[in-house]
């Protein structure tokens, strides 16, 4: 008897092949996504270099000298710039860091004294800041370090023991000098002064960049399924026979469809409004320190992902063909656009793919007025990429709504 | 008020109408009859603009289907073969909403809506969830959407499927009224007995061709079926019968059963009196008059509800 349940069971499961198909891809293809994003699976295991700006404000032979070395690191790509243009593209996120070498770079290292030197990071790229940091403290041991320490073993050589002959003092210097030990000792007792600064102010009203992750990556994936299950009533209404009696009605077909996805829209921006005021009330996050800017990110998000989410009914034929094409897509935009994993734990290849994604942008959106405190004007451009992935997705809706929906009727 | 000339329409392979022609007078209920699958939906939904044919002409009162369509949308309403409704709506705002479509002034619309509701009596479960309602009562729901823009014709396909006999004669009441204030119906059903009750014009459908057309009279005269009598004696013998026969030619003898095809009202005196005269005792008597079955039957082949 049990046998041939199990007998049923299986062949009613393998009946349904899209149900079983996607029973298998979806978690290969989240495996496959993950181990590519974590595992530095595919292609050769070489970090790409991370991009530093620097500014050589001293640009004397040392400081010429050191961002040389750090050139010549296979980790670290160097790209000078003019000061302001610097610290505004690591604000706006598009570089992890700017190096500032300061006048007086060279006049420090000779008389080891703490070095002008100031590291200006995106604290938003966690990762790349760590790998960074050391690349940089080793290159500036390295190159400048022992310059530095000499300076001051011999600056105290003359404190501590005036009046001894120069050719003693040489000897005693050299000693000291090859007792390799010794050096990497000081050397590391010994602070360079680089000073880290993050170029987003801390202040009372900028949010937690934890926080604004998990309200931002998940208010958007979260919305792409509740919006592709509002989309799904419109197939509900061709199965229920609503959708054939309204085109009985003097509306035009894509009325429907623009009925349908203004309700989306409407349902996505509240949505989206009462996640943002319960993790200002709960969490603390700081909405009202722009609300121009976030009211209008909630409605071209809200845009694009109704839209998206109109997009997806658009392709389905019934309602298990939705369920099945929106689990796939929108968990693999999810995990592609930031919404699983921050962005900037991920390798730059990915992060490169990521603009593919409502939820990236999105998600950027959000990080630029809660983390960057960008103005209003620095968020229009994601804002525009909103619109327009909205616009291009309803075009194709209406071509595909035409095509598969009311053909069905 | 309605032509079709020469409307066809294909899927894929199957080609679901084939070059049918008809037309429909101004304020008559015109059966569309046939079994299911004969092509009275696709005519339906090509008639209420929602499919487009591959070839043919409709008219809806002068206006060409395809080239205004929303002149036509306005003149038709459309009872589908479906429940159309909003389930966890009321009737009330089931019936707002549909009438909202049709841009009726709020003040106007909501009058009509409790005079239809009236009609159809549900007034005083107007505020009542459809999904609470009975099927025959969402039947009637169903039907008073599509009335509330006052159309001048209503196509009502197949609008008692799986409803109780109650509900039916309600149907067929709220049909008669709206016929009776000058509405032209167009009725779509495999039931024949709703065709006689109340079409006073008929197209038998199948297999996506027109077969026949007129009123019953004229498909009777058409497809030349006579009613019969079946008499059913104690005994009868071979004499009996060649004495019966000499009188109605058609006489078709079975067992201690004879069947005549007559005209019952003129002949079945003389044929009782005969029966009487070669001392037969007739133990039961059975009149077979001719229905949209058997006309169905022999113009088709096929039963109605194959």
């Amino acid at each position: 008897m049990i046998h041939n349940i199990f007998k049923k069971d299986l062949k009613l499961f393998f009946a349904d092949k899209k149900g079983a198909l996607l029973t298998f891809a979806l978690p290969i293809l989240l495996i496959s996504l993950f181990a590519f994003a974590f595992g530095g699976v595919g292609g050769n295991r070489t970090a790409k270099p991370v991009q530093l700006l620097v500014v050589d404000n001293d640009f004397t032979k040392d400081s010429k000298e050191m961002l040389s070395n750090l050139e010549a690191l296979k980790g670290v790509h160097t790209i000078t710039k003019e000061k302001m243009a610097a610290i505004n593209l690591v604000k706006k996120g598009k570089y992890v860091a700017v190096l500032m070498v300061e006048k007086g770079f060279q006049d420090s290292v000779a008389l080891g004294k703490s070095l002008p030197l100031e590291l200006k990071y995106d604290a938003a790229r966690e990762i790349e800041m760590g790998m960074l940091q050391s690349v940089l403290m080793q290159n500036l041991m390295g190159s400048v370090g022992k310059k530095i320490i000499n300076a001051k073993m011999e600056a105290s050589f003359d404190t501590n023991f005036s009046g001894v002959p120069k050719n003693i003092k040489e000897k005693a210097l050299s000693l000291m000098n090859s007792d390799q030990g010794g050096m990497n000792a000081m050397m590391g007792e010994n602070n360079v002064g680089l000073q880290m600064t993050s170029v987003i102010k801390e202040d009372a009203k900028k949010g937690n960049l934890g926080l604004i992750q998990a309200v931002a990556g998940t208010a958007i994936m979260m919305l792409l399924f509740s919006i592709a299950g509002i989309g799904g009533g419109l197939l509900d209404e061709k199965e229920a026979g609503t959708l054939k009696r309204l085109l009985y009605s003097p509306v035009k077909p894509t009325d429907v469809l623009f009925g349908k996805m203004l309700a989306a829209l409407v349902i996505s921006m509240l949505q989206l409004t009462i996640m943002f005021v319960f993790s200002w009330m709960v969490f603390g996050l700081p909405i009202f320190k722009d609300v121009t800017s976030l009211i209008l990110m909630i409605i071209t998000t809200a845009f694009a992902v109704s839209s998206f989410g109109i997009f997806l009914v658009s392709i389905a034929k019934s309602r298990q063909q939705l369920q099945g094409y929106s689990t796939i897509i929108i968990m693999l935009m999810s995990a592609i656009g930031g919404s699983m994993i921050p962005l900037f734990v991920m390798p730059e290849i990915m992060q490169q793919i990521a603009v593919v994604s409502v939820n990236y942008w999105g998600i950027q959106g959000f990080y630029d007025i809660f983390w960057r405190s960008l103005p209003l004007t620095e968020i229009l451009p994601k804002m525009g990429v909103l619109i327009a992935i909205g616009l291009g997705m309803t075009l194709i809706s209406i071509r595909l709504f035409k095509k598969n929906v009311l053909k069905m009727i | 008020m309605i032509q079709v000339t020469n409307l066809s329409k294909s899927f894929d392979q199957l080609q679901a109408v084939k070059k049918i022609s008809f037309s429909i007078n101004k304020g008559e209920v015109f059966g569309l009859l046939g079994p299911n699958g004969a092509g009275k939906s696709t005519t339906i939904n090509m008639m209420s603009t929602i499919l487009s044919s591959d070839e043919g002409i409709i008219l809806i009162d002068g206006n060409d289907i395809e080239s205004s369509p929303n002149t036509c949308k306005t003149l038709i309403g459309v009872v589908p073969q479906e429940i159309s409704l909003y389930d966890d709506f009321t009737a009330y705002e089931n019936l707002l909403f549909w009438g909202q479509l049709y841009k009726i002034p709020s003040k106007e619309l909501k009058e009509r809506i409790e005079i239809i509701l009236e009609l159809i009596g549900l007034s005083e479960r107007k505020n009542d969830l459809v999904k609470t309602y009975s099927g025959g009562m969402k039947r009637r729901i169903n039907i008073a959407s599509a009335i509330l823009h006052k159309p001048k014709i209503l196509f009502m396909d197949e609008p008692t499927v799986g409803v109780d006999p109650q509900s039916r004669n309600r149907i067929f009441e709220i049909v008669e009224n709206l016929n009776k204030e000058g509405m032209t119906i167009v009725y779509t059903t495999h039931y024949m007995e709703e065709v006689e009750r109340l079409c006073s014009r008929i197209a038998i459908i199948d297999d996506g061709k027109i077969v026949a057309q007129g009123t019953q009279s004229e498909l009777q005269k058409e497809s030349n079926v006579k009613e019969t009598i079946e008499i059913r004696f104690q005994t009868i013998t071979s004499t009996q019968v060649e004495i019966l026969k000499e009188a109605f030619p058609s006489l078709i003898q079975n067992n201690q059963t004879i069947t005549v095809a007559c005209d019952a009202n003129k002949e079945l005196s003389t044929i009782i009196s005969i029966c009487n005269t070669v001392k037969l005792q007739i133990e039961d008597l059975k009149l077979n008059k001719v229905n949209l079955e058997t006309i169905f039957l022999k113009l088709t082949g096929k039963q109605l509800r194959d």
